[in-house]
């Protein structure tokens, strides 16, 4: 069974096309990286898994429950709300520009969903909050506001947000893209340490060599298709498409 | 001197009536004027419509017109209200359209992605708008509200039209009678008091919500 299945994904805002039939199948324990240029699609693409942008056309399931397919007419239905809203829950989602709570403290990001959405009472949920602050090294930054922290501080406290819900699959939009250089390297550590546990995760990243370490698989994707898909080595080394190496090309001669 | 002490009483009096429109209006039009602000974004059209018309009429009419319309118009009609009650029923559906759109621009200010962060975290529509969107929004609406607080002050003396005894009319009648002007410069006193009081009000407000940004 796959951890996740999306099949033939379509998605069009108004007038422009941005996924075109889109297909992943995730593995457990599975790191997946989706790399391609801005507009690709890559992005809108992982939206649509956790029903953030609701799909067109197509086919998603997670954990072997469907929680989209196509109706007669060839338009994706959604089961209902209910049902949607516990599969999601089995995703963890890390955003560009973090979106942590301006006016929650960094502990309380951590336990308000757990309290609220799962029951857990708070004293547990400060207990696990705490463990996951400390695995993202900012055990000493609890009480404090995310106004105060840097952006690097931010986002490892996003990511320790999302783990607060447990989720089987956790998936990352461009996590670095809003940081400086320098606090890059902080935030893609916490990820690659997260890989290193076998958890599932699907990444859409710029960071070709972070790419390159941490994944078992490597998609390119370009105007709203996968271009191409395999290990590190075989997309980013050795890639076969013409567009991939251009991308590869313009990206590395960047650095 | 003694003309003061004399005037005193029923301005004092006639302060209390300003006063009491002023907080049931608050304590009215404050919760009002929020669910109004959210069903003004409602996702039900009609809803949405019904708020926005809502909106114009009440912003677009000038409060004198309403307070003589819902006092003198309704009595045409057979309905007679006490003086009193007129006067705040036009006060609370004014000040709603106005606290509406405050908290309307207020919730549409607050980023798409905390609607997003808190959808993925399993937030129901209802905990999202409460726990994550008002709290931000409360801080952020603090300056606008406080202007409406402190029209609110000075509007309430428009009342005297519907001849109720409050500070301004005390104050115009014993203008009239005595021919000095020191009652409206005492009532001029009264609502620089009352509009220092909330001035430091929302500053202390302020200050309270500055432990983030």
């Amino acid at each position: 069974m796959y951890m996740l299945q999306a099949l033939d994904i379509h998605k069009r805002f108004d007038h422009l096309e941005v996924l075109k039939g889109v297909s992943l199948q995730v593995n457990k324990g599975e790191v997946i990286s989706i790399i391609g240029p801005s507009g690709s699609g890559k992005s809108t693409f992982l939206r649509c898994l956790n029903r953030l942008e609701k799909i067109d056309k197509g086919f998603i399931e997670i954990e072997g429950e469907v929680m989209a397919e196509n109706d007669a007419h060839g338009r994706a239905r959604y089961v209902d709300e209910k049902d949607v809203a516990r599969l999601r829950r089995k995703m963890g989602m890390v955003f560009q520009n973090f979106n942590l709570f301006p006016h929650k403290s960094v502990i309380q990001n951590l336990t308000l969903a757990p309290t609220l959405v799962q029951q857990v009472d708070q004293g547990e949920a400060e207990t696990v909050a705490r463990q996951l602050l400390e695995k993202v090294g900012l055990s000493h930054k609890a009480d404090n506001y995310p106004f105060e922290l840097s952006g690097g501080q931010q986002q490892r406290v996003a990511i320790a947000r999302a783990l607060a819900m447990n989720p089987d699959i956790l998936c990352f939009d461009e996590p670095t893209s809003a940081l400086d250089p320098e606090l890059t390297g902080e935030v893609l550590r916490v990820i690659h340490d997260l890989a290193l546990e076998r958890r599932t995760m699907i990444v859409v990243t710029h960071e070709i060599g972070f790419a390159r370490e941490v994944s078992d698989r490597v998609i390119f994707m370009d105007d709203g298709l996968i271009v191409e898909q395999g290990s590190p080595e075989e997309v980013l080394t050795n890639p076969q498409q013409e567009r991939t190496k251009s991308f590869l090309g313009t990206v590395l001669s960047a650095w | 001197m003694d003309y003061v002490t004399m005037l005193l009483p029923p301005m004092l009096k006639g302060w209390t009536v300003t006063l009491q429109l002023f907080f049931m209006t608050l304590v009215l039009a404050m919760p009002i004027g929020i669910l109004m602000g959210i069903a003004r974004l409602s996702p039900i059209k009609p809803l949405a419509w019904f708020m926005e018309f809502y909106v114009w009429l009440f912003r677009g009419t000038p409060l004198l017109l309403q307070l003589l319309f819902i006092y003198f118009g309704l009595m045409t009609v057979g309905l007679r209200m006490e003086r009193f009650s007129a006067a705040l029923l036009a006060f609370v559906l004014n000040y709603s359209a106005y606290l509406a759109e405050i908290f309307r621009s207020g919730i549409q200010s607050i980023d798409q992605g905390q609607y997003e962060a808190a959808e993925v975290l399993g937030l129901s529509r209802r905990q999202t708008m409460s726990k994550i969107i008002l709290p931000q929004v409360y801080k952020r609406v603090l300056p606008p509200i406080g202007n409406e607080v402190i029209n609110l002050v000075k509007d309430s003396a428009l009342i005297y039209v519907l001849a109720i005894a409050e500070l301004l009319r005390v104050a115009k009648t014993a203008v009239m009678r005595d021919g000095t002007f020191a009652g409206f410069i005492m009532a001029a006193a009264f609502y620089l008091l009352m509009t220092a009081v909330v001035q430091q009000f929302f500053k202390w407000l302020e200050s309270r919500f500055d432990y983030y940004r």
